[in-house]
């Protein structure tokens, strides 16, 4: 599978000079498969250039959302092929214990906040609810969990026929209330087995140690902390994700430096940058 | 992903970690999963020691009595009821110290069901009189 980093940033578009090796934009990733799959992986504002990306080709797409905070859905309005008549769009994500998926959707996608409702989009769209769930899309069985964040929030396993393993989990504290990570049996820690042993991990890296300090039940994971959470996955490729919006180029350049020197991790570790395509 | 604990699971540890009442957590099949430091004076015995323990071991460790002082059968433990009935579950029940004294508590479990009305297992919380 081809894996593409569309949009890196966490929790609000980042644009400018500043930030233009890394990327501004909010959680996107796209993946294409062997059999010409198309799998999107959260709808930030990534989105946009993602759609610009496609060729046209496409019969199906299937978006695959794992929660519904702002920075994840931000895009969704602004996916081309929403308002292509005819595509079949596929919307995967986690309803909450009293809305439906479509509800939650719609509380964005509907005046004031957008112009469009989601049911006058021309596309055929179908959503999916997920939590704890295998389903088959085309060529990927994928795998879904729920995981350490505020509000019901999934990550994903991605698995090839016969091929490599994808793991996404953006938004991600695997060490709240747990004075024991990384030293807990994985399966006692949140997405440690959606992690295990996947030739390639997404995972957020939000913060620095000081700034998780005092955003301790945020939802997000110190960079030390995404590190030892790959290290325990036993992953073979880690992708530090989800930048904090107040992380300038420059900023990223030393922690991810300084945090790779002190872990000295056995596994391969590329921070995510905008355009980034790993194929795996 | 055989093996791995959902998350209703791995929080409910969390909390049970960090809170001074006694706690145990059971999962839909009654293994004793998790008890936290305050719990280990109920079975006298550390969690690190025992490890995760079947229905039929962990309630054979609790020596519960009721109020008239006749044993409480495996089946009737609160968070074995909790689990069955899917409703939380008070009672009280005396049990034995390890230094052969008698405790009176009250015991309240509750089932942990998630979303889809999916059942993850039941947390028992235990309050001395």
């Amino acid at each position: 599978m081809i894996v593409t980093l569309w949009g890196t940033r966490g929790s609000l578009p980042t644009p400018g000079p500043e930030t233009a090796r890394y990327g501004g934009n909010t959680s996107c990733v796209g993946v294409q498969g062997r059999e010409g799959t198309v799998l999107v992986l959260d709808a930030g504002t990534g989105i946009r250039r993602l759609a610009a990306s496609l060729d046209g080709a496409a019969r199906r797409i299937d978006i695959l959302l794992t929660h519904l905070h702002m920075d994840h859905i931000q895009g969704l309005g602004f996916f081309g092929p929403l308002y292509r008549a005819g595509l079949e769009v596929h919307i995967w994500g986690p309803a909450s214990s009293k809305l439906t998926l479509q509800e939650r959707l719609a509380r964005y996608l509907s005046p004031p906040l957008f112009p469009v409702c989601l049911r006058e989009l021309p596309s055929e769209i179908t959503l999916h609810e997920v939590a704890c769930d295998d389903f088959d899309i085309g060529e990927f069985r994928v795998s879904s969990a729920l995981v350490c964040h505020p509000g019901p929030t999934v990550g994903y396993r991605i698995a090839e026929a016969g091929g490599s393993v994808l793991t996404y989990l953006p938004d991600h504290e695997p060490a709240l209330g747990t004075g024991s990570f990384p030293s807990l049996p994985r399966a006692w820690v949140s997405g440690g087995n959606l992690a295990a042993d996947a030739d390639l991990l997404i995972h957020d890296s939000q913060y620095d140690a000081h700034q998780y300090r005092h955003h301790v039940g945020w939802g997000h994971s110190s960079l030390m902390q995404s590190l030892d959470f790959a290290k325990l996955s036993e992953v073979k490729h880690f992708v530090p994700f989800h930048h904090d919006p107040g992380h300038t180029d420059v900023d990223l350049d030393r922690l991810f430096g300084e945090a790779i020197a002190e872990a000295k991790p056995a596994y391969e570790v590329t921070p995510g940058r905008e355009g980034a395509t790993f194929n795996i | 992903m055989a093996g791995s604990k959902s998350i209703q699971i791995i929080l409910a540890r969390q909390l049970a970690s960090c809170v001074a009442a006694p706690i145990l957590l059971v999962d839909t099949e009654g293994t004793l999963v998790y008890y936290n430091e305050s719990a280990e004076e109920i079975f006298n015995r550390r969690f690190d020691e025992t490890g995760e323990m079947g229905a039929d071991e962990w309630t054979s460790l609790i020596a519960a009595r009721d109020d008239d002082r006749n044993p409480v059968a495996a089946d009737q433990r609160p968070a074995l009821r909790a689990i069955a009935q899917r409703q939380p579950v008070w009672q009280t029940i005396w049990t034995r110290r390890a230094d052969g004294e008698w405790r009176h508590l009250h015991v309240t479990a509750f089932p942990l069901i998630g979303e889809r009305d999916t059942l993850f297992g039941a947390m028992c919380i235990f309050w001395e009189f």
